[in-house]
């Protein structure tokens, strides 16, 4: 059992997950159709799953929300803010209490109570003559027998005192059938009223084929202490006359409780004469089309939960293993068919290596999740985080689609969520202040993710008033991080933000400040073997980049030689190769080299490397390699060839050499290693700086 | 000579002990710690690595990091022999298990001790930093020391095992 909970849970996260970015996308785009239909789909699909798994509570809750974006749908209400604000907090609540279902917690049990609440208001907002239309779904089943009651409940006034939500009793009656709920005041001077007692009472009409025993379970707890009238009524489709409805609805809200012998002389009346014909008549088509559109939501929901499954991770990890070795075991395989120089062992080991490939792809894309998926947990945190600090902030997503390892993206969240939260709060200046800076009105944060190498790179860049590198500069000093005459680069002083205790924030709010340090951040980056770098201009705004591996630990590259050692270059960033000759590099002052006409910086990584012997031939190779938005040379001996290689990690001794990212083994069982051309690419820029200097 | 480690002494628990020479000094570190002892294969060196890391190896699919453990002890480099090999060690860095190969100029011999009998290193008069050896065994007229491992090998700087460095140095040159 407890397994299958964990199934539910599991489930219910991601519909939940699925639940806030459509009601997120609907709001900014209330009148899309199809998102509250999505949304619809998706609370439905919640609903049956909990019912099934006798998570009552969670299933009748989760039903009155779904009531309202049903009536959305057809549009027999409108959308509004209120609406969704109140359907994001139900979401919150929901999130918790899919592990609290019995709703121990009190505080659970409160929220709960509350929201019911609102949401019943909302629901009432229609009127309550259209409530029978809604609920005649739950009347399908009704076919024969059934009775309409007449329930007068009036509870005592100190009903609120011991917690209980009279509403939800309501609710619960009117969850039985076709129903007409009129509610009442007992009227009372201004001088005695008392906000904490209960002056409401109800008359509800119900038309159900349950026994009034049930009617009377649904009080079973303020029995006692509430008066309670149950009457059966002598017709049986009174709740959907029309004649009956203006009738008792004209007692709306007045003060005293509609008689018995009043509604069965009013019954008498219309009974008989309408009741047959034209109430069945009308009723029955509505009901018959929306059963029709019950069935088809369930199927389109059914499609969709069949089209994944669950693997637990150990699986995969074991499966990606398990390619690693089959991609190295034919790299073998291809090396011996090339010496063997068979025809048909050729063949078979080039379909081989075509399979293995394609599996490879595939091993790897299940490990990887766009990074959207984040993204929209963060729409939810700007739009709150937002309204709550009176800021107007447009938050724009960029490369959602970019992929990655599944157990990265889980432990960036919070970190991302520190910084938009930082950014939110003290970046983004006010909306007046912004338009006296004649910016506009609304702050725009972004949060832009692309691929660069084996690399992932995520910036957070907001155009909010930026960090002033002085005031960080003078409190680093203040702290003693650093003595005040030593010079510092803006990139060393922004560092500071990420040591400990380090907080330029003067006043510290709810939203940042809750503990997180930048300095968590850093590390939380660092443990993900990435790294952050803030840059920030005042007045402008500013941008945090992190920069995180892949972790494909199988990629595609170049097999290249330099002084006979194997290094691969990651074929991703690999542009184009040519010859020149050593000469050429050598008399090569300014380390440029015009190749197609375009000037080219290049990298003898023979010398950076400090291999001493000459090479053995005139000509290099020069492979072109792209990064960020520049292109540079590297020069090897030779290329080898396209090489598929699983990366390996060469251990924490190789700390200082991170511009090996990694090794492979080759088919000949010997080790090429792996480069990350973007920090050769820094590595060499800052030694030719100290060359010039 | 296995004779010669019998317990004689009560208390201590006996452990295999594997001794391995180094520019002619014993020394020894219990087998627990050593997954295999592997012939010399080709070294992959990476490039701008401290002087110690020779580099890297194939170990059954896995990458290898290998110490040239005279370095580190600031000796002259390893000569490779017929009898250098390397050690395969499972050492633990900061509650971390890694694997590490460390070349030696060859292994003499496995043998069982009592714990009681390793004798604590003398604070005076030892060429080495004290917190890298756990002890002596004196075998006839020669000491074998007995290695922390997990210390020497956990440190990724140049540290040399010796104190002395200058003076071991004039001794080379002598």
């Amino acid at each position: 059992m407890d397994e299958m909970k964990e199934t539910y849970i599991q489930e219910a996260n991601e519909l939940l997950e699925n639940l806030e970015s459509s009601l997120l996308s609907l709001e900014s785009n209330p009148n899309d159709g199809s998102n509250i239909e999505q949304v619809f789909r998706v609370m439905h699909t919640l609903k049956g799953n909990s019912s099934m798994f006798g998570l009552t509570k969670i299933a009748e809750f989760v039903h009155d929300l779904e009531t309202i974006y049903d009536k959305i749908r057809q549009n027999e209400m409108q959308l509004s803010k209120p609406i969704l604000d109140t359907t994001l907090l139900a979401l919150d609540h929901l999130n918790k209490i899919i592990i609290d279902s019995e709703l121990e917690e009190e505080d659970n049990q409160l929220n709960h109570t509350n929201l019911i609440a609102q949401i019943h208001t909302f629901i009432g907002k229609s009127g309550s003559v259209e409530k029978k239309e809604d609920s005649s779904v739950e009347t399908e089943q009704d076919v024969e027998g059934p009775i309409t009651y007449h329930v007068m409940f009036a509870p005592d006034a100190s009903i609120f005192l011991d917690g209980t939500n009279p509403l939800i009793l309501v609710s619960e009656l009117t969850g039985l059938g076709k129903n007409i709920v009129i509610p009442h005041f007992k009227a009372q001077s201004i001088e005695e009223f008392n906000p904490l007692d209960c002056i409401t009472f109800w008359d509800v009409f119900i038309e159900t084929d349950k026994s009034i025993d049930d009617i009377k379970d649904v009080f079973v707890f303020v029995e006692d202490s509430s008066t309670i009238v149950i009457n059966e009524l002598k017709y049986t489709n009174l709740v959907s006359n029309k004649e009956f409805g203006e009738y008792v609805s004209s007692y709306m809200f007045k003060e005293k409780s509609i008689d018995v012998n009043e509604i069965n002389e009013l019954a008498d009346k219309v009974g008989e004469s309408s009741v047959k014909e034209s109430s069945k008549a009308v009723e029955v088509t509505p009901v018959k089309a929306q059963t029709e559109a019950k069935v088809t939501t369930k199927k389109e929901a059914k499609e969709k939960v069949l089209s994944s499954i669950r693997v637990s991770s150990d699986k995969l990890d074991e499966l990606m293993n398990l390619v690693s070795e089959l991609v190295t075991t034919q790299a073998s395989l291809t090396l011996f068919s090339q010496k063997n120089e068979s025809p048909e062992l050729e063949v078979i080991s080039e379909n081989i290596e075509k399979l293995s490939r394609r599996l490879r792809d595939i091993a790897f894309g299940m490990t990887l999740v766009p990074i959207n998926n984040m993204f929209s947990r963060f729409q939810r945190l700007v739009r709150d985080v937002s309204n709550s600090l009176g800021k107007e902030v447009q938050f724009v997503t960029e490369g959602g689609e970019t992929e990655l390892d599944k157990s990265i993206i889980e432990t960036l969240t919070d970190p991302l969520m520190h910084i938009i939260r930082n950014s939110l709060d003290h970046g983004l200046e006010l909306p007046e202040t912004r338009e006296e800076q004649n910016k506009p009105r609304k702050g725009t944060v972004k949060l832009k993710a692309f691929y660069s190498g084996i690399s992932v790179y995520i910036q957070i860049i907001d155009d909010g008033k930026g960090i002033d590198a002085e005031i960080i500069r003078n409190k680093a000093i203040a702290k003693g991080f650093v003595s005040p005459e030593q010079e510092l680069s803006d990139k060393e002083i922004f560092d500071f933000i990420f040591y400990p205790g380090f907080s330029t924030a003067e006043v510290v709010t709810d939203i940042s400040g809750r503990g997180v340090g930048m300095d968590v951040v850093k590390r939380n980056i660092t443990d993900l073997k990435g790294s952050i770098v803030v840059e920030s201009a005042v007045g402008v705004g500013t941008t945090l980049t992190i920069k995180l591996p892949l972790s494909l630990s199988i990629i595609d590259g170049l097999l290249v030689e330099i002084a006979k050692v194997n290094y691969i270059i990651p074929l991703s960033v690999v542009n184009k190769c040519y010859e020149v000759s050593n000469s050429e590099m050598k008399g090569n002052f300014n380390k440029l080299l015009v190749l197609d006409d375009k000037q080219i910086p290049f990298i003898n990584i023979r010398r950076e490397f400090g291999y001493k012997q000459q090479p053995d031939e005139e000509k290099s190779q020069i492979i072109v390699v792209s990064d960020a938005d520049r292109k540079v040379g590297i020069s090897v001996d030779h290329i080898v060839g396209e090489y598929q290689a699983v990366v390996k990690p060469i251990g924490k001794y190789y700390k200082n050499q991170d511009f090996i990212s990694g090794a492979t083994i080759l088919g000949d069982g010997s080790i090429a290693l792996v480069m990350d051309s973007h920090k050769i690419i820094d590595l060499y820029t800052e030694h030719s700086k100290l060359e010039t200097k | 000579m296995k004779a010669e480690f019998s317990n004689e002494q009560a208390g201590g628990e006996t452990k295999s002990f594997l001794s391995f020479k180094l520019d002619n000094e014993n020394f020894t570190i219990p087998v627990m710690k050593i997954m295999e002892i592997l012939e010399v294969p080709k070294i992959t060196k990476v490039p701008q690595a401290p002087n110690f890391l020779v580099g890297v190896i194939n170990l059954r699919g896995a990458v290898l990091p290998v110490i040239d453990t005279r370095v580190k002890f600031s000796m002259s480099p390893i000569e490779y022999t017929i009898n250098t090999c390397i050690l395969v060690l499972s050492i633990e860095v900061n509650d971390e298990v890694i694997e590490v190969g460390a070349l030696v100029d060859s292994v003499s011999e496995v043998f069982e001790l009592n714990e009681a009998r390793i004798l604590p290193s003398p604070t005076i008069a030892t060429k080495y930093r004290a917190d890298y050896i756990k002890g002596m065994i004196q075998e006839d007229d020669h000491f074998l020391m007995v290695l922390d491992i997990d210390k020497v090998f956990s440190s990724n700087d140049l540290e040399s095992i010796s104190e002395y460095k200058e003076e071991k140095l004039d001794e080379t040159q002598d």
